[in-house]
């Protein structure tokens, strides 16, 4: 057959096979990978490459800042859930940062709604937000709850979903300024409808530009790739911002979470 | 047992009837709220008025997050919709977005009959003869619209 004849009437829907192998595909890693995983020293990063000089060169300068590491699940959603985490964890052991972001949370719901999300499913999400929030509330004993929180897929992918309306809202919001980062003749709309609101959608720098802005919380991200170089580059978002709350780790298509060293025991390495 | 995708399907079905939109219907099967069966009106002024098209809706335990399917019961000539009754409709796709709810899909899927795409054909006869033959194309449409008063 050749190419421009098309078979009159196709029999099964070729997208529904395409969405059945990914759904396999999916089980299999979330089988293996937890949500967001348990606090792990550097050196198994080290150890996963103990065969590629490369990374493990890389490895070694990123322990000269972090100690630890948290992995989270390969599903596109990496991103995000790394960054909810990783804040929420970080606002546990602080009150005043907390007050400021329960606020910005609560009402954000009102914003998003100006916006022409539709109420009634938003309201949905928002409620399901605020119960995580709260409870990161009572401070640093809500350590396992939360914990348990983001490895329970309904609360967890509830609060991702929020976080990608939040970023959508920014960028729908700043129309005009972000149009100039979109490739192509997508507007604006389109981008946020394919790319950011959509559940596996993997996230690109824009998608953390979006949302670090919103919450103006500071993300530092660390860039390990094969490039030369005896650096573990560093960007910071948004720009120039002086307080990184959350820090993360980025191989080529994926985020894990990283904790940065003490002050004091930078100053005595 | 409440799960956070049957937590939503209550809601969704408590607003399309609190709130029904023009045309739609939908509701749970009896026995299981992940099934549900549904109605479109044929939007009027399209070839498409008066019929009364059947759909089903399977969501799963991943619902809202990814799209249910949603498949014509009724016999439909539409260049969107295959011949197991399948639809291509980016919403229910790639461009799915949690914040559809049911009354959403239904409403997406009426519009859906007024205006077909026919370049992203999923029955190429119907798009082909809706380019090209409009007559013809109207002709096999009422046709299914009769068809749906039988089913």
């Amino acid at each position: 057959m050749s190419e421009d004849e098309i078979p009159v009437v196709s029999s099964t829907s070729q997208d529904d096979l395409i969405i059945q192998q990914h759904r396999e595909i999916e089980k299999e890693i979330s089988e293996r990978i937890k949500l967001v995983g348990p606090k792990e020293g550097l050196e198994t990063l080290e150890n996963e490459y103990s065969n590629d000089d490369v990374y493990l060169k890389k490895t070694k300068i990123l322990a000269n800042n972090y100690d630890c590491l948290r992995r989270t699940r390969p599903d596109g959603n990496c991103f995000f859930r790394a960054f909810g985490f990783a804040y929420l964890e970080y606002l546990l052991e602080n009150k005043e940062e907390y007050a400021r972001f329960r606020e910005l949370a609560k009402q954000s719901k009102d914003k998003l709604i100006e916006l022409n999300f539709p109420k009634f499913t938003l309201e949905d999400f928002h409620d399901v937000f605020m119960d995580v929030v709260n409870v990161v509330g009572k401070g640093p004993v809500a350590a396992d709850e939360l914990y348990h929180m983001f490895n329970e897929q309904g609360h967890s992918d509830y609060v991702v979903v929020y976080l990608r309306l939040i970023a959508s809202g920014h960028l729908r919001e700043k129309e005009e300024f972000y149009q100039n980062f979109i490739e192509g003749d997508r507007t604006i709309v389109d981008f946020c409808s394919q790319e950011v609101e959509p559940m596996y959608k993997e996230s690109d720098h824009i998608h953390i530009i979006a949302l670090s802005t919103a919450l103006d919380v500071g993300v530092r991200v660390r860039y390990m790739d094969r490039g030369d170089g005896s650096e573990v580059i560093a960007h910071d978002f948004p720009e120039g911002f002086a307080n990184q709350a959350v820090h993360l780790l980025y191989r080529p298509g994926h985020y894990d979470i990283l904790y940065p060293k003490l002050q004091a025991q930078l100053i005595m390495s | 047992m409440s799960t956070p995708a049957r937590r939503r399907l209550m809601r969704d079905f408590k607003r399309l009837q609190e709130d029904p939109p023009t045309g739609v219907s939908g509701a749970p099967t009896d026995n299981n709220i992940m099934i549900w069966n549904a109605v479109i009106f044929g939007p009027h002024d399209t070839p498409f008025e008066d019929g009364t098209f059947k759909l089903t809706i399977e969501f799963t335990e991943e619902y809202p997050n990814k799209p249910p399917t949603v498949r014509f019961v009724s016999k439909m000539f539409h260049p969107n919709v295959y011949a197991d009754g399948g639809i291509c409709l980016d919403i229910l796709q790639n461009r799915w977005s949690p914040t559809y709810d049911v009354s959403a899909i239904l409403t997406s899927i009426q519009s859906l009959l007024s205006d077909p795409n026919p370049n992203s054909p999923a029955n190429s006869m119907a798009a082909q003869l809706y380019k090209e033959n409009r007559r013809e194309y109207e002709k096999r449409v009422k046709a299914c619209v009769e068809q749906s008063f039988v089913d």
